[in-house]
């Protein structure tokens, strides 16, 4: 079989539709086939990466024969090949820790879980490689409608209450969205991503300023934005533990991929870029406050998310080169860094109910290796050496001090000291306390323990030896920044 | 007369999505808001199909008698992209519905000031 990038859309949608079926067959298959597929999605993407980075080109698939711009097709760059292939490493490792988790839960319910869990997959992955804008807005809507029906997986908790909420906002977005590529229509009459950025210097400013503000506004939602980000936290706190990492790792990286997307190919407008600096300075500062006032581990953890989204739209919003580089080595660390926490965090607090901070008073003695790879990953996203979150700020501090933004310099550093507050408040409930809570505790399966330990294992090793993905984040830089030669991929594949 | 009809078909496109957008944001009953939310959608599926409309056009097929005259065919695109926006609204709809009946029966009741278990 060829490698080619449609197999990142067609494989897991193609399991998603054939999960029910197998499952039939044998009950174990069902939970299987997503492992596979997730795994395969991983080789190729080690395939493709390769392919990309030796040969200085990007991969640009044509589908069905028809060429750009009329048909549509998928863009396989360093920048959307490497958030591709995060998703899909991210997606094999949350499987693995899904695989025995809640044994008690019923078999259909498994098959639904996984079924969701593949579409979700589909759906973020689809929004990093397409090149066409409209697909965009599809693939948005796929991963939205199975987030929503994953929040409310639980009946006994409120998951429907806050998928609900999950859902009016979200269908708010879209329609804004849906709105915006309609305006956009009308001005460029195409809805190719290459296309639209060649012509988009001839539309009227004035309409440019009211299509990329809907834009900004609908993205914004999906990327946890202040003050639109009323969803998460409701969001995080009901759904199963592992969805919160796939929330954290990929859902809301394909908001901030279609944000980004739109800022820097598709519009030609540098006044905008002021903008996200203030937005990200806001969301992350109102966050991090909120976070320190929470009293239940989930909802805790999603507030350092929200603030962590914010860091990085900050990060994109200097955009010079150096801070984009820190932007995407911000992501790719909250996207391994948070989902670790959400792993191991949902482990100390397994059978509460409330899921308060006060249930993880002394657990270090009871949960030793779980209770160990949290308080490594607090360690690594307050960005302590030598762990991956270090670099990412670092790097973040001194593109800011290239351009002299030293009002950002001072709220990132004073939000970090809000950040090591509160999670070391977490670290020092779980290793200095007394166990007061009676609730029985839950040992980790060995595919969760390894799940975990295969990300504790990524954070140290590219906290000690950075070099290991920078190279590959330098070249996805370069790639989103060189808007020119996106175009001209694009638009010239398939000519003779 | 094209004036009026292109005026009229703008006009009752964004007079749905306010009356959708009033509905999803006035109203109490978790079922109103998903019926506001639907006419929001369809206010805005309407503004499609008429960004495309050419009064007295013609299908988009190439024949032998609209050679000389594509300048009369309707866009294409815009009907392409409804087609799908129905779909995926449709399948919003279904998802919300499925979360009010679960609601509904979780709480008893389909007012949303009485379902505040999760604060803002």
């Amino acid at each position: 079989m060829v490698i080619s990038p449609v197999h990142y859309i067609a494989l897991p949608l193609m399991a998603a539709f054939l999960i029910p079926l197998f499952g039939k067959l044998n009950k174990d298959l069902a939970r299987i086939i997503p492992g596979l597929v997730l795994l395969y999605l991983s080789y190729i993407s080690v395939v493709l990466m390769n392919q990309i980075i030796s040969s200085n080109t990007i991969i640009v698939e044509i589908i069905a024969g028809w060429r750009p711009p009329w048909g549509i097709n998928l863009v396989f760059s360093p920048f959307t090949g490497f958030l591709a292939s995060m998703f899909s490493m991210l997606g094999f490792v949350i499987w693995m820790y899904t695989y025995n988790f809640k044994p008690e839960v019923d078999n259909a319910q498994k098959q639904k879980f996984y079924v969701l869990f593949m579409m979700l997959i589909t759906g973020a992955t689809g929004i990093v490689l397409t090149g066409d804008i409209f697909n965009l807005f599809v693939f948005l809507e796929i991963t939205a409608i199975s987030a929503y029906s994953l929040t409310a997986f639980y009946r006994e908790r409120d998951g429907a209450e806050a998928a609900f909420k999950y859902l009016l906002i979200g269908s708010f977005s879209s329609t804004l969205i849906l709105l915006a590529i309609l305006l956009l229509y009308t001005q460029v009459g195409t809805l190719n991503m290459a296309e639209i950025a060649l012509k988009m210097p001839a539309v009227d400013p004035y309409m440019k300023g009211v299509i990329l503000i809907l834009f900004f506004v609908g993205f914004g939602i999906e990327a946890e934005m202040f003050p639109l980000n009323g969803w998460s936290p409701d969001v995080y706190t009901q759904a199963p533990g592992p969805i919160g990492a796939i929330f954290a790792g990929m859902v809301v990286k394909a908001g901030i991929y279609g944000l980004i997307r739109v800022v820097f190919t598709l519009f030609d407008v540098k006044e905008i870029l002021p903008l996200l600096v203030i937005i990200g300075m806001i969301t992350m500062a109102v966050a991090e406050v909120i976070a320190l006032r929470q009293g239940k581990l989930k909802r805790m953890l999603a507030y350092s998310s929200i603030g962590q989204m914010g860091l990085v739209v900050v990060a994109f919003g200097i955009g010079t080169h150096e801070s984009v580089f820190a932007a995407i080595f911000l992501m790719f660390n909250h996207a391994i860094i948070k989902g670790m926490l959400f792993l191991s965090g949902t482990y100390l607090v397994y059978n509460s109910t409330e899921k308060t901070l006060d249930d993880v008073d002394g657990i270090g003695k009871y949960l030793p290796f779980t209770s160990f790879l949290f308080a490594l990953g607090s360690l690594a996203i307050v960005g302590m050496p030598p762990f991956a979150g270090f670099w990412s700020k670092l790097y973040l501090l001194m593109a800011a001090a290239d351009v002299r933004l030293m009002a950002v310099i001072a709220i990132i550093l004073v939000v970090s000291v809000i950040e090591i507050v509160y999670y070391f408040r977490v670290i020092h409930r779980i290793y200095f306390r007394e166990r007061t809570s009676t609730i029985e505790l839950k040992i980790p399966s060995f595919n969760a323990k390894s799940a975990m330990l295969i990300l504790a294992i990524i954070i140290v090793a590219v906290g000690v030896y950075p070099d290991l993905i920078s190279g590959l984040i330098e070249r996805a830089t370069t790639d989103l920044l060189d808007k020119q030669s996106y175009i001209q991929s694009v638009l010239s594949v398939g000519l003779k | 007369m094209n004036e009026f009809l292109t005026i009229s078909f703008y006009g009752t496109a964004i007079v749905l999505m306010l009356i959708g957008l009033y509905a999803a944001l006035a109203k109490k009953n978790l079922l109103k808001i998903v019926i506001g939310l639907s006419i929001i959608d369809s206010g805005l599926h309407l503004l499609f199909v008429a960004i495309g409309f050419i009064s007295n056009g013609t299908a988009p097929i190439f024949s032998p008698e609209v050679l000389e005259s594509a300048q009369q065919m309707v866009d294409p695109v815009p009907q392409a992209l409804v087609l799908t926006a129905i779909v995926i609204g449709f399948a919003t709809t279904a998802v919300a519905l499925a979360l009010v009946i679960r609601l509904y029966k979780h709480h008893n009741t389909a007012a949303i000031d009485e379902i505040k278990n999760l604060k803002w």
